[in-house]
């Protein structure tokens, strides 16, 4: 479904990315884990076209995305869910969705899309008419999710959802996250904290200073592997 | 008692035209951080265009209006492509001041071309209606204030409907408030930019149309416009919708108090002190954020 081969890319003289390769199957949840500042931000600004690759190619579902807009990535279903929401703060809930479905395909279906969000979320129709300043931080993170699933998703990338939410909100997160893999989109994760995605995992990328040193599924991922980098004693 | 009622009256008046004006440096401050200079040439420009209508083709004043704000909507988006577009983006500039001066230079170049076309002499124009409306004693409006008022609360109206409703105008908050957010949901930036620059032409026109009766169409008839503009943006807090509608009728009702009771004189002194203790007090406005907390 998506396919990145020896990715290069960084902010002006900085790399960030060295030589990324990954690929996500439809239907697979794939994680991308590793330390935070190693590059799994930068990684999903590139694919969704918020910065310009420096070299490689990234191809989804079967055409090359190198050079498209951020719009026209978002028009073929490649759909990213920003670290910390980045809410539109004064716009209300409900407006907050519809410009998730900002594209005309998705705009035209906007009703029915956000009765689908309302089913997964029923906090979010509660608050509807809330501006999205006024949500605690759960409902937050669900407004950011759902705001993503009102596009036309085939493949969500979701930037680290558990970021600063209480144990039992990231758990509630986790379940909704497995839910939208099996009944809406295929789902690419970016998470710190591995555990966190522990049962729902299918396979998993360990990013490191902009490479990817290890990758399996979750049963291969040795502990080993984790504790090495975690605990800093790599090499030395 | 009269007297004071005439003066709300005038000031709530004055105070709808500079929440239309302000509304459009409003907008372009929030999608694009800088102050548009044009915005009151952009009024100028829709005054001239009712001008033309009115004295070469005996066009009715509602014509006149259309227009206006047709006419300033197409400069905003020249002005948009000129002097604004080039500098987007570019890391070797400081955008913010670079447009500042940029779209001076372009309000600087509307008046000259007018100073052109139709020489520097100040033209009269015939209000929308005429005559007045007694309410009681000696308190009345002219019907050229009903219908200032009237087509200020259908613009404000049409304005808060198309960008809470629409696609178009929640693309124009959406890149206000969260601009990477904005692109991730396929807003193409670069069209929300002109589409909001047409938009303050547009109004910037309107309220250019409506003050033309009051002074008169002149080269020069953009520059108090702007400078009450920028007193309403700086009072509101740059970029809040809510608060530029809430400063515009308090700066129309101050100027309107002063000029009846200290002399008209006053009133623009007045307002400038209130700018400087505003910069000092309250620096981002009524109902701005303070920048940390925009974050």
């Amino acid at each position: 479904m998506l396919e990145v081969t020896h990715l290069r890319a960084g902010y002006g003289a900085a790399t960030v990315l060295e030589d990324v390769s990954i690929s996500v199957d439809e239907g697979k949840f794939v994680v991308l884990t590793g330390p935070n500042g190693h590059g799994k931000t930068t990684l999903l600004r590139v694919l969704s076209g918020l910065l310009p690759a420096g070299e490689g190619e990234v191809t989804f579902l079967g055409e090359p995305l190198n050079g498209k807009s951020a719009a026209a990535i978002v028009g073929r279903g490649l759909v990213h869910i920003p670290q910390g929401d980045l809410l539109f703060v004064d716009l209300t809930v409900e407006q907050n969705l519809f410009m998730g479905a900002y594209l005309s395909a998705a705009w035209r279906s906007r009703r029915d899309r956000i009765k689908r969000v309302y089913e997964l979320f029923p906090r979010l129709e509660e608050r509807r008419g809330q501006q999205a300043r006024t949500l605690s931080g759960g409902e937050r993170r669900m407004l950011g999710i759902g705001r993503g699933l009102m596009s036309n998703a085939r493949l969500l990338m979701v930037d680290e959802p558990a970021l600063g939410l209480a144990p039992v909100l990231v758990q509630e997160v986790y379940a909704t996250l497995d839910r939208i893999a099996r009944s809406e989109a295929t789902v690419l994760l970016v998470e710190e904290t591995l555990a966190n995605a522990r049962d729902i995992a299918d396979y998993v990328y360990l990013m490191d200073t902009g490479r990817i040193v290890h990758e399996g599924t979750m049963a291969e991922f040795g502990a080993d592997v984790l504790s090495s980098t975690y605990l800093g004693n790599r090499g030395s | 008692m009269e007297t004071l009622l005439q003066a709300i009256i005038s000031g709530l008046v004055f105070g709808a035209i500079y929440a239309i004006m302000t509304m459009g440096l409003t907008l372009v401050y929030g999608c694009l951080r800088t102050l548009n200079m044009a915005q009151g040439a952009f009024g100028m420009v829709g005054g001239y265009a009712a001008w033309v209508l009115a004295s070469r083709a005996g066009a009715p004043p509602l014509v006149g209006l259309v227009a206006g704000a047709v006419a300033a909507a197409g400069i905003g988006i020249l002005t948009h492509f000129i002097s604004v577009k080039p500098l987007v983006g570019r890391k070797d500039i400081d955008f913010e001041m670079t447009a500042y001066i940029s779209t001076l230079v372009v309000a600087i170049m509307l008046s000259a071309s007018i100073i052109l076309l139709f020489g520097a002499r100040n033209k009269a124009i015939d209000p929308l209606v005429e005559g007045r409306l007694q309410i009681f004693g000696t308190v009345s409006v002219s019907w050229q204030q009903v219908a200032v008022a009237v087509v200020a609360l259908v613009c404000l109206g049409g304005l808060s409907l198309l960008l809470n409703r629409s696609r178009q105008g929640l693309s124009i908050m959406a890149v206000a408030q969260q601009f990477d957010a904005a692109r991730l949901m396929g807003v193409p930036a670069g069209r929300v930019y002109w589409v909001t620059m047409a938009l303050a032409g547009m109004l910037g026109g309107i309220a250019g149309v409506l003050l033309a009766p009051l002074y008169f169409v002149s080269p020069s008839a953009g520059d108090l416009p702007i400078l009450k503009g920028l007193t309403v943006a700086i009072v509101a807090g740059l970029g809040s919708i809510r608060g530029t509608i809430y400063a515009a009728f308090i700066i129309g009702l101050i100027e309107a108090l002063v000029a009846t009771y200290v002399g008209s004189l006053w009133a623009l002194p007045v307002l400038f002190s209130l700018i400087v203790v505003f910069m000092i007090v309250r620096p981002y406005g009524l109902f701005g954020k303070p920048e940390e907390e925009r974050l």
